[in-house]
């Protein structure tokens, strides 16, 4: 199975005869292409023209954070799946305001189902989350009736508003009260590591997107501009309950991360690099356990899981199979 | 009408479905371990053979000639699916005949150091051209055949795609 590299150190990334090489003052690292599926570059990393042309040979996808652990970008190789096809289903059902409505509330109730999923696990251990789950409950019965887009958002919006503050109480740790969701730049801890794990969770949906035969710039529920990518936004909202917030609640209930992990910077709070690193390994921990697929009667990975949503989708576009988003059951 | 492959043909003897997402660009899985092997056979054997021929929406493995005959040959991992390979390799014999090229075929199973002459008879041009037309009819479809399981989805690179 193909991995995914991470490099947090700065040093140079190399074309070297036939893979990839690594080298920095500590020492040098060859990495075998054909094992890897896509690089995420946190640290200082210098690459060249002639290493772009490898990666987009080999296929592979390579994501850039800053210093921050803000996402940067991504080189995204040409297109290696054509399918002149899939792309024109895909635009007539972004054209088309009642299909791509279909598709965006399907989004936007399957994310809520999952939230709620989330809510009951611990409303199971006894948590006092029952109006909270009520509320969220109440909101998306709403989403069908929505009349645009703009609305579902808020729908969206509204809900993600009330699964937050039920943070406080899944956690119970006052070091990281919610209090209020602010992005660019996240104003307290929990803000922090709810963006850098959603950056983190976006940048693996584009990777998955990359190997099917869909647009990554032609998204739904995010409104399509065609200079950024989209659709992994919108896939992202299904897995965000699922992947990165119990990872959150995995790192934060086990005191893996603690507000010491965080720096005061100019563009507000920073997670230290140690720190970023214990993230991506939970999150990898996550993405590489497999559990019983129900409808395909066997065991799949939480990343492969991703894909199978994809494929769903394109299903639904070339017109043989509504699609329903990914619901979790435990 | 479709511009008939190589893969078309071989697809449609074992999976019609198959042969309707491949008419349509949507290819399997490029990570399923078998594609990767398919992918690797290719590169590894037959290294002193010409590889790659290709003309019109025709690509052949290999080219030799033996005795003033032109021997196409088509590699492939098993004989599990021999007869849709057999016709896989008689479509491209039944090209360069049109082409005004008589040649002929060898089916190549490296893994089992075995090989299978194909020669392209007025039988076999028959069961072709009654394919071409089945292609035709099924890649016209409006949405693609429903999936059904069989034995060969178990190593199959579309998998997912048809059951997730």
């Amino acid at each position: 199975m193909k991995k995914a590299i991470y490099i947090f150190s700065s040093g140079e990334l190399k074309r070297k005869d036939n893979t990839i090489y690594f080298e920095n003052e500590e020492g040098q690292k060859f990495i075998p292409v054909e094992n890897t599926s896509e690089i995420y570059i946190f640290g200082e990393v210098d690459v060249n023209k002639r290493f772009l042309e490898f990666l987009a040979q080999a296929e592979i996808i390579m994501h850039f954070f800053n210093h921050y652990g803000y996402y940067v970008g991504t080189f995204y190789p040409r297109e290696h799946l054509n399918s002149g096809y899939m792309i024109l289903k895909q635009v007539e059902h972004y054209l088309d305001f009642e299909k791509r409505f279909n598709i965006a509330s399907e989004f936007v109730s399957g994310a809520s189902k999952n939230m709620r999923q989330v809510l009951k696990y611990y409303i199971n251990r006894g948590k006092d989350l029952g109006a909270v789950e009520e509320n969220i409950k109440a909101l998306e019965e709403r989403v069908g009736n929505c009349k645009d887009i703009d609305e579902l958002m808020a729908i969206e919006g509204n809900i993600r508003e009330h699964y937050y503050k039920a943070f406080d109480l899944i956690l119970g740790k006052a070091d990281f009260a919610f209090e209020q969701r602010t992005k660019r730049p996240p104003k307290n801890y929990l803000n922090t590591l709810i963006s850098f794990g959603n950056s983190l969770l976006y940048t693996i949906v584009l990777s998955e997107i990359y190997k099917t035969h869909l647009d990554p710039r032609i998204g739904f529920l995010h409104t399509t501009n065609f200079r950024r990518f989209t659709l992994n936004l919108d896939i992202a909202e299904i897995f965000k309950p699922i992947i990165v917030d119990r990872v959150i609640f995995t790192v934060v209930g086990k005191n893996m991360i603690t507000k010491d992990d965080f720096e005061k910077g100019m563009e507000g709070l920073i997670l230290k690099e140690k720190a970023q690193k214990v993230f991506v390994e939970e999150m990898e921990n996550k993405l590489k356990t497999t559990f019983n697929h129900r409808h395909l009667g066997r065991n799949v990975s939480y990343r492969r899981l991703i894909r199978l949503e994809l494929y769903k989708l394109e299903k639904h576009l070339i017109g043989e199979e509504e699609y329903k988003a990914f619901v979790m059951y435990w | 009408m479709v511009a008939i492959t190589g893969t078309l043909v071989q697809s449609y003897n074992i999976c019609k479905r198959q042969t309707w997402l491949m008419a349509h660009q949507i290819v399997p899985d490029q990570d399923h371990p078998y594609i990767e092997i398919g992918r690797l056979l290719d590169e590894e054997t037959y290294s002193r053979d010409k590889k790659k021929i290709s003309f019109e929406n025709v690509v052949i493995d290999i080219i030799r000639s033996d005795e003033g005959d032109i021997v196409v040959g088509e590699v492939k991992k098993s004989s599990k699916a021999q007869e849709s390979a057999r016709l896989q390799l008689a479509f491209y014999l039944y090209k360069l005949k049109q082409n005004g090229i008589d040649a002929k075929g060898l089916l190549l199973f490296p893994e089992e150091r075995r090989r299978m002459p194909v020669e392209l008879d007025s039988d076999l041009e028959q069961e072709l051209e009654h394919i071409f037309k089945g292609i035709n009819l099924v890649v016209s479809m409006s949405v693609p055949p429903p999936p059904q399981k069989i034995g060969y989805c178990k190593n199959c690179g579309y998998r997912e795609f048809c059951w997730a």
